[in-house]
């Protein structure tokens, strides 16, 4: 029987040999040529993150010594004097000036055990909205101004999801997640829901949840833009 | 056998001449493959049973794998994922070859 094709058996052997090499071989190739472009793009984000953090200190630089200047002008006369104490008044309640004090500080993470399914991975996360609850908790508990992770939050923060980070002030947070709380009281905090439920879900499913009091609570001067564009007071 | 040679003969003239498929073609180009594979294996397959037929290999080898191109392509053009398709059909029926051959070969 073989005597009779050996002839097309070879050839097409030839062509299946061929065939798998080449494109074996080419995708290979283009797996390769695509590596380098996906470290571009990762480093492309770390530069524009520390340009944007860089940009971040330079606001906050200037509008010290903008606050400075007018400190210095009100001297002058009386009615620039209660300008500037007005002015330093409504920063203060902005939020773009650093504010320390007596405070609460609620530090929160990731589980770290595994999810039994991925049905309920959210479960052993760190969500958007157990970050707004707790947040909420805390000014009605009394806090003047809150931080998480050093993002300072103010009438316009939104703390929401990105895929599966959480963005604050249109910054991704690096977990753990931080949120320190001037002014809030810590017995107040802890008899609300959201710290209740906390409780019991770091025993359910591990996630890192520690509440602590410090006498010097440090919140950094929000850095965005606070004024207001299309609204105007009626 | 003669077959395994021509494929190691085929696998060198690749490997020297470098060629490469275009980005958007390799999809077809490794669902051909596949199907090529299914093919070889089922000639293989029919040369041990002794019911081996040149003309029915060639036209099977070359129809599977165009048959399989061609599906993925239309499959792109529809935007449904067809290669699911052919490598589960291809699949199944590479594993029912082997199977077949090894009966031939250790009996059983």
């Amino acid at each position: 029987m073989p005597a009779r094709s050996p002839l097309s058996l070879v050839g097409l052997a030839a062509l299946l040999g061929f065939l798998l090499v080449t494109t074996a071989s080419s995708a290979k190739a283009h797996r390769l040529a695509e590596a380098p472009r996906q470290a571009e793009l990762i480093e492309l984000i770390g530069d524009r993150r520390s340009a944007v953090a860089d940009l971040d200190e330079a606001v906050a630089q200037l509008r010290d010594e903008v606050a400075k200047g007018k400190v210095a002008i009100s001297r002058s006369s009386a009615a620039d004097e209660r300008e500037a104490e007005e002015q330093a008044q409504l920063a203060k309640l902005a939020g773009t000036v650093a504010l320390t004090g007596r405070g609460v500080v609620v530090q929160l993470s990731h589980s770290d055990r595994t999810p039994t399914s991925s049905a309920d991975a959210g479960a052993y996360r760190i969500n958007d909205a157990d970050l707004q609850l707790v947040v909420n908790a805390l000014l009605a508990a009394g806090a003047d101004a809150v931080a998480i992770n050093d993002s300072r939050l103010v009438s316009t923060t939104a703390i929401r999801a990105a895929g599966a980070h959480i963005v604050v002030n249109f910054r991704p947070l690096v977990p753990p997640f931080r949120v320190a709380a001037i002014g809030a009281d810590r017995r107040a905090f802890e008899s609300s829901a959201i710290a209740a439920d906390f409780k019991r879900w770091s025993g359910m499913f591990g996630l890192g949840y520690t509440v602590s009091t410090s006498s010097e609570v440090t919140v950094p001067a929000y850095a965005g833009r606070v004024t207001i564009a299309n609204a105007e007071p009626r | 056998m003669i077959a395994i040679l021509g494929l190691v003969v085929g696998a060198v003239v690749a490997i020297v001449l470098r060629p490469t498929v275009p980005q958007e073609m390799t999809r077809y180009a490794a669902m051909a493959v596949v199907a090529a594979i299914d093919a070889g294996l089922g000639g293989v397959r029919s040369y041990a049973e002794q019911t081996f037929s040149d003309r029915i290999f060639v036209v099977a080898f070359v129809t599977n794998a165009a048959a399989a191109a061609g599906l993925v392509w239309i499959g792109d053009q529809l935007s449904v994922d067809l290669v699911t398709a052919v490598v589960v059909v291809f699949g199944v029926r590479i594993f029912q070859n082997v199977a077949a051959i090894r009966r031939r070969v250790f009996g059983g």
